[in-house]
């Protein structure tokens, strides 16, 4: 017992000893010392020695007013020699701050001066880091709760492996030069200047917004990224988006490592604040940005093939091509476009640039707020497009017009299948394929489908072409051989009558046994969606649902789908009547009243 | 080879269990005591932390050359007046003796506008009801060929930098 209270004691006196010697000895004054040390031996007076003799450690800090927050940096607690001119062979963290004429720095009588004194500026104003901290781990921003490390100069342990040494450099510190040289065109932020121009040329501004710069609404508002995120998650945002969020549809854009590191650069110098205005300034420049420009009513209105090549320019200068194919150029997100005339009507086309959500209902594509006469001229310009690529049988064909989005193997896979919803279907599903009637299939490559983004190659692909087409799918991919497929017994016109209490029975019916796939709001993403492929129809498709016959969906429920997750219902003691009560509910969610539809036309 | 131990244990059996004992008690109570002494002495050391307050003591005031001869310039933000006379550098305190008012530059020297306190072109009072003379500040050359003042270290009155 003795025994372990002195075994106890010592240790309570290890353990006071140490706290003891971390609260009172510090680093960084042992660092001090240390400068004092040096600097005596390089001392050439007398005053200079007795000078430096009655120093003693303490912490030295600069208060710094002028940038956003008061700062407090106690960088050169331990930086003793940042500005000592006579240490800039040493190694941190006892080396002279670096002269260079970039930082406006300029020499005078052979002597550097800085244009940024450390008095003026203090430090984490271009470096970041935490400017009180005494300890390296913590200035330097290594704690991983620290918003803003070191720019460039410090990894948080807790980033990504393969991003550590992609956000290293002094580049990085740029973003904070921007704060207050914020007109392009600086010498100083050639990488901001490029990351804005990449945030512009790769489309970008079609879904997010930053203020003064671009209002797109799809994507989250980037005005104050900076601020809010690290560069990690800025990298990990651009190069891998749903590494975050599972559901985000933002597309991986085809990026050189330069390009994402200018674009993170970019994004981290947006910060919502900048310092060089004040707040009277700043809240002008919004009241200019909110004035609305009446410059489009005095252009002139442009006709035939002015409005074509102006057209081109828009699509162009537009960056429609950072998604979509035009010609030689490709983003691989978006569909093809070379040849639109061919596909779609000008109203379509039109129409789709306003709300791309009227026709196809999941589309990704952001909804521009160009003018009216730019949406006119790029629409001429598309519709002009009108030349078929060569094809002269049905695997050129395939792989000309098909292999986008069903991909080589034919499996569904294209290179944009997983920007497309619904995705494309899976031609070796030969269950799927096989059961469905000649016609249908013709027709589905003639006139596309409604509400995907499958289009109608009918002006495209003449009938031998589409039969060519279709007899290489069969032998290709679904490589099984086609059975005759009877028809089921389905009405051809949904018997139960449309009227309130059936689309009420038809609702229960569709909570209890669809909604697990369909989900409850019948948008297709119940919980077991995710695991399903082919994903569970989007029932509120309006283009989809109204495209479909009563037969056809009777038949789909009755006898389910082939190939898919849809079972048999019949065999589940689903009546006519209560298929007829779920046909009625699923038309009645898409029905629009009148006054809906006047309003989503009018946009 | 057990007997020889059993005589050592009986031969030292009557006063070695004490001799544990004493020994262990006196370690215990090193080992509190020490604890004690130092969280003591770590209570009195937080009377008077290791910080700095405000806007940094030791400052650079630029080149010298900034400062052509001649000049009497007030630096209100640092409550400094830099002196000038030929090569002879020196920094006086403009924060009055009395109540810690901005003293101004007069034709004389300088005069607090609070209470109408005057001193003279070297800081000594000539009237009003400042108790003592402005104190001087250590002036040095920065190794980067700054001027900087250290107001942490007073000086003698006419005590100069030469530069």
């Amino acid at each position: 017992m003795r025994l372990a209270l002195a075994i106890a004691s010592f240790v309570v006196l290890l353990v006071h000893g140490a706290v003891f010697y971390k609260q009172f000895f510090h680093k960084w004054e042992n660092y001090q010392t240390g400068y004092f040390d040096q600097a005596r031996t390089l001392a050439k007076t007398p005053a200079e020695k007795a000078a430096l003799d009655a120093r003693q450690p303490r912490v030295e800090q600069f208060i710094v007013t002028s940038f956003g927050d008061t700062r407090v940096d106690r960088c050169g607690t331990c930086h003793m020699a940042m500005d000592d001119p006579r240490f800039d062979k040493h190694a941190q963290p006892m080396r002279t701050h670096s002269y260079s004429a970039a930082l406006g720095d300029g020499q005078v009588n052979g002597k550097w001066e800085r244009r940024h004194k450390f008095a003026d500026f203090g430090c984490t104003v271009c470096h970041d880091g935490q400017g009180r901290g005494l300890q390296a781990h913590y200035s330097h921003g290594e704690d991983h709760y620290w918003p803003d490390p070191l720019a460039g100069y410090v990894v948080q342990a807790n980033w990504r492996k393969e991003f550590q040494p992609k956000l290293k450099g002094k580049e990085y510190m740029e973003s904070n030069c921007a704060q207050c040289h914020t007109e392009e065109g600086f010498s100083g932020t050639t990488h901001v200047d490029r990351g804005r121009k990449l945030f512009f040329s790769n489309n970008c501004y079609g879904c997010h917004r930053i203020e003064g710069l671009s209002d797109g609404t799809q994507g989250p508002d980037l005005t104050e990224v900076g601020k809010k995120f690290k560069l990690d998650y800025l990298m990990e945002s651009i190069v891998d988006p749903r590494a975050n969020l599972a559901t985000s549809f933002m597309p991986k854009f085809n990026l050189s490592d330069a390009d994402v590191k200018d674009m993170v650069i970019f994004l981290k110098s947006r910060r919502g604040v900048n310092f060089a205005e004040t707040s009277l300034q700043r809240y002008r420049a919004v009241l200019n940005a909110k004035r609305p420009a009446d410059e489009a009513a005095k252009e002139p209105v442009l006709q035939g093939a002015a409005l074509i090549s102006q057209g081109e320019k828009l699509v162009t200068d537009r960056a429609c091509t950072a998604c979509h194919k035009l010609g030689a150029r490709d983003g691989g997100v978006a569909p093809d476009l070379s040849f639109e005339g061919l596909l779609k009507e000008e109203a379509w086309v039109e129409e789709h640039f306003k709300n791309p959500r009227l026709s196809i209902s999941d589309s990704i594509m952001p909804a521009f707020r160009f003018a009216d006469a730019d949406f006119k001229a790029m629409t001429a310009y598309l519709v002009s497009l009108k030349t078929a690529p060569a094809m002269t049988n049905g695997a050129e064909s395939y792989k000309a017009l098909c292999l986008r989005c069903h991909g080589e193997k034919g499996d569904g896979h294209g290179p944009i299948a997983w920007y497309l919803d619904p995705y494309p279907r899976d031609l070796t599903k030969a269950g799927f394929i096989n059961s469905k009637s000649m016609e249908r299939l013709t027709s589905s490559i003639k006139n596309g489908v409604a509400g995907t983004s499958m289009p109608a190659w009918g002006r495209t692909l003449n009938d031998t072409q589409a039969q060519a087409v279709l007899q290489y799918v069969f032998d290709t991919y679904t490589k099984e051989k086609r059975r005759e497929v009877k028809p089921q017994k389905a009405p051809d016109k949904n018997p139960v009558a449309m009227s309130a209490e059936s689309v009420s029975r038809g609702e229960a019916a569709f909570i209890n046994r669809c909604a697990g796939c369909h989900g409850r709001k019948a948008d297709g993403k119940g919980p077991n969606s995710p695991d399903i492929l082919p994903r569970p129809r989007n029932l509120r498709n309006t283009a989809f649902v109204e495209s479909v016959s009563d037969r056809r969906l009777f038949e789909s429920i009755l006898y389910g789908v082939q190939g898919s997750a849809m079972p048999s219902w019949i065999d589940y003691g689903l009546s006519q009547n209560d298929v007829g009560d779920l046909v009625n509910f699923v038309r009645s969610i898409n029905q629009k009243s009148p006054v809906r539809s006047a309003n989503a036309r009018g946009n | 080879m057990a007997v020889p131990k059993a005589t050592s244990e009986k031969g030292s059996g009557a006063d070695a269990p004490m001799n544990r004992r004493r020994m262990l008690t006196w370690l215990s109570s090193v080992g509190l005591a020490g604890s004690a002494v130092l969280s003591a002495f770590s209570n009195f050391v937080f009377i008077k932390p290791r910080a700095t307050y405000g806007q940094p003591q030791r400052f650079n005031i630029g080149k010298p050359e900034e400062y052509p001869s001649g000049t009497r310039i007030s630096l209100d933000e640092r409550r400094v007046c830099i002196v000038r006379e030929g090569d002879k550098f020196a920094a006086i305190s403009t924060t009055c003796t009395h109540l810690g008012c901005i003293v101004g530059i007069a034709d004389t020297g300088f005069a607090c506008p609070c209470h109408g306190s005057r001193f003279d072109q070297d800081g000594n009072v000539t009237g009003g009801p400042a108790p003592k003379a402005l104190p001087w500040y250590k002036v040095s050359l920065a190794p980067n060929g700054e001027v900087e003042v250290d107001k942490d270290s007073e000086v003698e009155p006419g005590s100069y930098l030469n530069v």
